[in-house]
């Protein structure tokens, strides 16, 4: 059916199904909003892709006894009684920190209208933090207030079940926290643009379904990523190279001890239980880092430079051998 | 068709928040609502022919929203009885507001206690969100001291780790806005002495020194939509690697990405600087190689051979 036509329809059973307090049935529906195709059976399918729509957009939903109807209460959030200076205040939020999404670009209009003064709100932001947007977020973030269990693919490890106890953004993703079901309950955090599909995808449960017990960021996932995993604790001994010495020291936080020498470089003794993200960070610093112990953290790392020269003499070999493997 | 099937559920949300805006304003142009939507005149006309006609069962017309479209572009709304309330924000909504005022609040030199922390506060209480959404800025030591400087105009003397080429240089610049991207921090800088404009990663600033001078910013400072933008300099490669380097696919921004078997990749990037690929090649390991240009498919080798050097 031609999309202007679908659209007309999604439209008017959003405003009136917003505007019934008890709801319709599928029937009332179908006899009083128009745009429907004739037959039961191709009826009952367009309104289930219109109900995934609405459940995309994060518009709340409810089916009761055969009754469908979109709470006002859930639809808009209570009036928040900003002062103008507060009403300011997330304006500047909002245009200095864009989502990249158009919820946030709609909830700048309604801001911008909402009074609290003029105000130079673009004017004043000298920071720019740009958040990725994931189309998944709301609904995510939805199942963490509402305290519902989510179940999603996940690229890795298949399908999940998880408790969401926190969403958080750092270095450039976002990550869903919370107990694992079907991993004994462990507490795991999950990138979000790693999970496949849409938020029609996510199956989500009735609310109130779990406990939500405070959890940070730190608690959950060190920064560090030589930190994050479960090996056996190393722990590794490295010199740096002045140049990168104050970076280095940095990345290290306060996690590690580090020793200044007099030509600006530092030797830096530190935890390691991820030991390919440490080889990451070592690497990154080229010839200005060097592993000094312990003897096998060392050795490996030998090993895997070793493995890269020797890789050139394969490719002198076999020059484009990848380009001749049939598609 | 002409058109690219419509993407419904961005419009309907577009609708929806445009038939309160028009009602709160009490008309506006053409020209005005598409530019606060990002969309064209086309669509908004389109868009507003649509609400025109929808409204409530028993379809009277003017239930939920009179609009009268001029020709010559202006608009004029009256309200029906649905769309009466204030303007308020849906849990989207919200999410991004709370979302982006978290991240304002994260960045170092932020007041905690000021107005921003008081709203978010009254709209966690509204969402039911309290504690459900953190920020975590990796804010770099110098931070605070750039951001200082470019809300008082003023040059700063820089010595700066440039990781593109491997070399330190020390300049003095104008900082003239600070920006955050995938986790890092830049700020946009202008050359005092020749007016060339870097971008320069906060983290990589070795020292910052205050000079005391001012200078006149640009008009049209902004923070750009991009952070990669190689020079013209820039050299165009063809890596292939394994399915363990994903990472690079996530990481940066890519002109070209062809699976292989084995969930091996063919990637194709602009690269700026030798050194950046080396750190690429080497952390990516032995399976990745460079295919194209040929000139270039031994600098995994060779860095590898620099670096083990250190260790004999």
């Amino acid at each position: 059916m031609p999309s202007e036509d679908r659209f007309e329809r999604v439209t008017n059973l959003v405003t009136y199904l917003l505007n019934r307090e008890h709801g319709a049935t599928l029937n009332e529906i179908v006899e009083e909003l128009p745009g429907w195709p004739s037959g039961s059976e191709a009826r009952r399918r367009a309104f289930e892709r219109d109900k995934r729509v609405l459940r995309d957009e994060g518009i709340p939903l409810v089916e009761e006894g055969g009754r469908y109807r979109i709470p006002a209460n859930q639809y808009y959030l209570p009036d928040l009684d900003l002062t103008p200076d507060e009403q300011v205040a997330l304006r500047l939020a909002v245009a200095a920190v864009p989502l990249g999404g158009e919820s946030a670009d709609l909830a700048l209009h309604k801001l911008l209208l909402g009074g609290g003064g003029a105000g130079d709100w673009q004017g004043s932001a000298s920071v720019v933090a740009a958040l990725d947007e994931q189309p998944l977020l709301p609904v995510l973030h939805a199942a963490v207030r509402r305290r519902q269990v989510v179940e999603f693919r996940y690229r890795e490890g298949g399908i999940r079940r998880v408790e969401p106890s926190l969403l958080f953004f750092r270095d450039g993703n976002w990550y869903l926290t919370g107990h694992d079901q079907g991993r004994g309950g462990a507490l795991r955090s999950f990138r979000v643009d790693r999970i496949v599909g849409g938020a029609g995808d996510i199956v989500v449960s009735a609310p109130e379904a779990f406990e939500r017990r405070p959890t940070s960021p730190g608690d959950v996932m060190p920064r560090e990523p030589w930190l994050i995993g479960g090996e056996e604790r190393d722990t590794a001994v490295i010199d740096i190279d002045a140049v990168l010495a104050a970076k280095a020291v940095v990345d290290v936080g306060g996690r590690g001890s580090v020793e200044h020498r007099p030509d600006g470089s530092v030797r830096i003794t530190m935890d390691v239980t991820n030991r390919a993200a440490f080889r990451s960070w070592v690497l990154g610093m080229l010839d200005h880092a060097v592993v000094v112990s312990p003897d096998d953290l060392r050795a490996e790392l030998v090993a895997w430079l070793a493995s890269l020269t020797v890789a050139r003499e394969d490719d002198r070999t076999t020059p484009g051998s990848d380009r001749a493997m049939p598609a | 068709m002409g058109r690219p099937v419509t993407d419904v559920g961005a419009r309907l949300r577009r609708v929806l928040a445009m038939i309160p805006w028009l009602l709160e304003s009490g008309g506006s142009t053409v020209v005005t609502v598409a530019e606060r939507f990002g969309v064209s005149e086309d669509e908004v006309v389109r868009d507003l022919n649509l609400v025109m006609c929808c409204g409530l069962p028993p379809y009277g017309g003017g239930d939920l929203i009179t609009v009268v479209l001029d020709e010559d572009g202006t608009i004029e709304a009256w309200p029906g009885p649905f769309f009466t309330r204030p303007m308020q924000l849906t849990p989207p909504e919200g999410f991004a507001v709370l979302a982006a005022g978290r991240a304002l609040l994260a960045v170092p030199g932020s007041k905690p206690a000021g107005s921003l922390a008081s709203a978010l506060g009254k709209l966690e209480a509204a969402l039911g969100a309290s504690g459900s959404l953190a920020i975590d800025f990796d804010a770099p030591p110098l931070l605070a001291d750039v951001r200082a400087a470019v809300d008082a105009h003023e040059r700063v003397r820089v010595a700066y780790y440039s990781a593109w080429r491997d070399e330190l240089w020390e300049r003095v610049v104008e900082p003239l806005v600070v920006h955050s991207r995938d986790g890092r921090w830049y700020v946009e800088t202008r050359d005092a002495t020749t007016g060339a404009e870097r971008r320069l990663r906060v983290d990589r600033i070795r020292s910052l020194e205050h000079t005391g001078e001012r200078f006149t910013p640009p008009d049209d400072v902004a923070a750009p939509d991009h952070v990669f933008s190689p020079g013209a300099d820039a050299t165009e490669v063809t890596l292939v690697l394994p399915a363990s380097a994903q990472w690079v696919v996530e990481t940066y921004d890519t002109l070209d990405v062809e699976p292989l078997d084995g969930g091996r990749l063919r990637v194709r990037l602009l690269v700026a600087g030798d050194r950046w690929l080396e750190r690429l090649l080497l952390k990516a390991g032995p399976e990745a190689r460079v295919e194209a240009p040929p000139e270039i498919t031994g600098t995994a080798a060779s860095a590898a051979e620099r670096v083990l050097l250190r260790y004999r």
